[in-house]
């Protein structure tokens, strides 16, 4: 038996003892994820890394009311075990739960997708991956004379199945690589620090594509630095804001989307509850949640409910449209299923997560958002932020620009733009034309203990008035 | 399976690990192998989810010389292992030597292991919703202005073992308890969020949990608008001190940031950095606290260090490898998987991080606090936002809905959204006062009630 057929046959097992024991439903998932990290600090690898994570997990359903539990053990007793422990946890909960979430059966699903990755990064030696670093450090150090510097590789890939009682059975590989470089200058009371890079669905080409070779990320990181030295205060105070695809693709995920996700919805915890079909924005705000999109990001052809992922509109010319879901809250909501119950892996439950979330276009080119502007601040880069479930929200923007008279000036020093989600929408003025969505294997989204999830964000350019920035 | 099995197991493991790479003829290894069990159940407006689980997996460092590899997989089986080692292995062959590493922990030393509680083993799913019963107890869930009751509950047990070749070989357990209530309420358009919780080694009473919290929120609505930007001194309840001095503190006490020369007190070892009154231990040897461990996740024995009396930087915290490059030595602050977010320690190196980091109570409580101030606002809340300062230069600016103002020494009305915007490394400059009530917090931090001369609020 090929070790693809031993772990199907673990997974049909799991299956079948939880129709035996009469559930509702009962679904296993199988990881197989390798990961590799190499950490380069100040010309040292600090960190090579690999990381082997593999086991299986069981999520059951009795009378609507879930358990969740899992495995590394890859033998039968071990999934036996975890399964009996899912139906005891369903069980035993059950009268406690007067939330039913449960859900009708869908057609099952066979399918078996590889993504076409044209330089895999397990063909690929160490030696390589770590020149690619070495040679992204090399070109910061062509822009300035550095304090420190830093330069992270990440990839991830592997397989995964799922099987559930409705006959559904779905593997895939996945696969994602990422570069990011930082920088850090101090010298005669001056202080600054860039860190930059993103990741893909893709393969080591990825970084054959002009805009993310290492030389590039590097050369960003060194000129963000160096900008950073002489930067000047930014305005603080209500700004018009151009807000960069990469921070306004956060902004959305981090406030917006996390409100959007149904189980917030179902408990009344989100302000959004209740609302659809209301005018939360301006008319230029639409937001798309996808699990493929053409305009890149993270590739999620289905969910961890064995949902194939679509294109969700949340948000169309400033209505509300719907919320994301798994299966049990959009049978609960009388909502179309839309593909996001996810786990970061075995070892969690599926929760409502975003997939790729973004503002769509506008028809403004670049120069016509400016000049529309006129005076005001251009956020590009962030990192970090925070949310609250009243839509509140706070962003270190790391790399700005002060807009004068329709045209970039001036960076600006670290600086916060915050808000509350549901005023700043109603302030949208426009965007740009083009879209760019990001993803990768370093940060990501967290929610209910399960941190770094790999979700993609991005949108155009976005002109948003009353914007709250905070400098210090 | 019971707390001494565990030991047992995991300390086998490690032992069993080390001859394994002795037969594959790798020069030095470090094996450190986890085992975790944990239930989490969550009751939220009547949705009920539950999880448990066995976390196992090892994490295995192969040296030769001064190049090292590392790698980690789930699960304990033979195999898997022996693959493990060999990866580990052909990654220190191909990488280049890293100068500051000087070999793994030579010696098996421990210190106090802690609390362990044998019961937490033995909750089950049923036992944890009668916890949830009694933290609801005496609660009015009927008030028309509630929106949301969330009850949760969450125990581990299980620990890990550090064995090198090089003659190390210990382990280190830990059992877990933590019970959280969490109430939304809105009147009028108004809508707060506000929480209460207990934790800690041991099975701990939750009666009033969400009593407190419901109290809490209610007090908050009927928030207004605070109207402008001014400077204005803040007075922090201590659960909130905790989060607000916990990001400037793990900076400015790194002791690897002070080797790579990204700690911005890299410079000022010995020097006043403080106001006079002000102490901080880092403690690794609290038995109540889960921070109290035997060894820390290289080997090395934990303890307690003063790292700032009477307002002077006295030391950094340090691992085995950047003590040691720094020409001191490891404070036992050597952590796996921390950070914002986590991670599964197994799958990390061991790195800097603190233990229980404790500023010293001082003098005044918080009404003493509120008492002194002419106007000014009172914190309630964790801001949103807290870890996005530039570590670098110490600006921050932050957001929360939780504040009070105060106006002559006493609290006036609750506050819409305002953001506070300062420097962290400037309000440790400025503090006023340290008060004499500090709490248990949720984090590596724990602080009395604090009052700080002035930061910039607005809306």
């Amino acid at each position: 038996m090929s070790q693809s057929d031993f772990i199907l046959d673990l997974l049909h097992k799991s299956v079948d003892q939880g129709e035996k024991l009469g559930l509702d439903f009962i679904e296993a998932r199988y990881d197989d994820l390798q990961l590799t990290t190499i950490a380069l600090i100040n010309d040292i690898v600090k960190q090579s890394s690999a990381f082997q994570r593999k086991g299986i997990g069981v999520m059951a359903y009795f009378n609507g009311t879930p358990g969740y539990s899992y495995t590394p053990e890859l033998n039968l007793e071990g999934v036996k075990n975890a399964t009996k422990r899912a139906i005891d946890l369903a069980k035993s909960t059950d009268e406690r739960n007067v939330m039913k979430l449960d859900f009708d059966s869908i057609p099952a699903v066979k399918d078996k997708i590889i993504v076409d990755v044209k330089k895999h990064p397990k063909d690929v030696e160490f030696v390589e991956k770590l020149d690619m670093l070495k040679r992204g450090v090399s070109s910061i150090k062509e822009v300035l004379e550095p304090t420190s510097t830093t330069g992270l590789y990440g990839e991830m890939f592997g397989e995964k199945f799922l099987v559930n009682s409705e006959g559904t059975e779905i593997y895939w590989a996945p696969v994602m690589v990422d570069i990011r470089m930082g920088s850090v200058f101090m010298s005669e009371g001056k202080q600054s620090r860039s860190f930059t890079g993103t990741g893909a669905s893709k393969g080591l080409e990825f970084f054959e594509e002009k805009e993310t070779t290492p030389e590039q990320t590097g050369a960003n990181a060194g000129k963000y630095c160096k900008e950073q030295i002489d930067a000047i205060a930014a305005p603080v105070g209500k700004q018009t804001t151009l807000v960069s695809p990469l921070m306004g693709g956060v902004v959305v995920h981090e406030s917006f989307g996390h409100l959007s996700e149904a189980d917030f919805v179902v408990t009344g915890q989100s302000p959004i509850a209740d609302r659809v079909g209301e005018e939360l924005g301006s008319e230029h705000v639409t937001l798309i949640d996808e699990g493929v999109s053409k305009y890149g990001g993270l590739y999620l052809p289905y969910d961890d409910q064995g949902v194939k992922t679509g294109r969700t509109v949340l948000v169309e010319k400033g209505i509300l449209k719907g919320y994301l879901h798994n299966r049990g809250t959009a049978q609960k909501m009388n909502a179309e299923l839309t593909g996001n119950s996810r786990a970061i892996n075995f070892m969690f439950n599926p929760l409502v997560r975003m997939k790729n979330t973004y503002f769509e276009k506008g028809d403004l080119s670049f120069e016509e958002a400016l000049e529309q502007i006129g005076n005001g601040v251009y956020a590009v880069d962030m990192s970090g932020g925070q949310v609250g479930l009243d839509g509140n929200f706070m962003f270190n923007c790391n790399r700005g620009y002060l807009i004068e008279n329709g045209q970039i000036t001036k960076p600006l020093r670290n600086h916060a733009l915050s808000g509350n989600i549901l005023e700043l929408l109603k302030h949208v003025q426009g965007a740009t034309k083009d879209i760019t969505i990001r993803t990768g294997y370093f940060g990501g989204c967290g929610k209910g203990g399960q941190g770094g999830l790999a979700v993609g964000f991005g949108g155009p350019n976005v002109i948003m008035d009353q914007v709250l920035i905070g400098g210090a | 399976m019971s707390l001494d099995q565990v030991r047992e197991k995991i300390l086998g493991i490690a032992d069993q690990v080390l001859k394994y790479a002795k037969d594959l003829n790798i020069p030095s290894t470090e094996v450190f192998v986890y085992n975790l069990s944990s239930t989490n159940l969550t009751d939220n407006k009547g949705k009920v989810d539950s999880r448990d689980g066995l976390s196992l997996g090892i994490g295995i460092r192969a040296a030769i010389g001064k190049k090292i590899g590392f790698a980690s997989t789930t699960g304990f089986d033979k195999a898997s292992i022996k693959s493990t080692l060999n990866l580990a292995h052909s990654i220190a062959k191909t990488s280049p030597e890293n100068p500051m590493f000087n070999g793994f922990v030579a010696e098996t030393k421990t210190s106090k292991e802690g609390i362990l509680d044998p019961e937490i083993p033995n909750l089950d799913a049923k036992d944890m919703i009668e916890h949830c019963k009694v933290m609801g107890q005496g609660f009015d869930g009927s008030d028309t202005r509630l929106v949301s009751v969330t009850y949760a509950v969450n125990i581990s047990w299980g620990g890990y073992a550090l064995g090198t070749s090089e003659g190390c070989l210990a382990s280190s357990l830990i059992t877990t308890y933590d019970a959280n209530s969490f109430v939304v309420v809105t009147e009028g358009g108004d809508r707060k969020t506000a929480g209460d919780f207990v934790q800690g080694r041991e099975i701990k009473s939750v009666e009033g949990l969400t009593t407190n919290a419901m109290k809490h929120g209610l007090e908050s609505l009927g928030s207004k608008a605070f109207g402008g930007s001014e400077i204005l001194p803040t007075v922090w309840k201590s659960r909130e001190a905790a989060p607000f001095l916990m990001f400037p503190f793990v900076t400015v006490l790194s002791g690897s940031g002070y080797v790579e020369k990204q700690n911005p007190w890299k410079d000022k070892l010995g020097e006043k950095v403080c106001v006079d009154e002000f102490t901080l231990i880092d403690d690794g040897q609290n038995p109540e606290y889960g921070a109290c461990r035997s060894i820390d996740t290289e080997g090395t024995s934990k303890q307690t260090t003063t790292a700032i009396e009477k307002g002077i930087l006295k030391t950094f915290l340090f691992d085995k490898m950047h003590g040691e490059a720094a020409e001191l030595q490891t404070t036992g602050n050597a952590q796996r998987g921390f950070g914002f977010g986590g991670g599964i320690p197994f799958e990390n190196l061991p790195t800097v991080g603190p233990n229980q980091i404790l500023i010293k109570n001082v003098g005044k409580n918080l009404d003493e606090q509120i008492a002194e101030i002419d106007k000014g606002i009172l914190i309630t809340g964790t801001p949103i936002g807290l870890f996005t300062a530039n570590p670098i230069t110490g600006d921050f600016s932050i957001t929360t809905n939780d504040a009070f103002l105060i106006e002559k020494g006493e609290i006036v009305n609750p506050l819409k959204s305002i953001s506070i915007a300062g420097n962290n490394y400037e309000t440790l400059k400025n503090i006023l006062t340290i008060g004499s009530d500090r709490e248990p917090s949720s984090y590596p931090l724990d602080a009395p009630s604090m009052t700080f001369k002035g930061h910039t609020i607005s809306d």
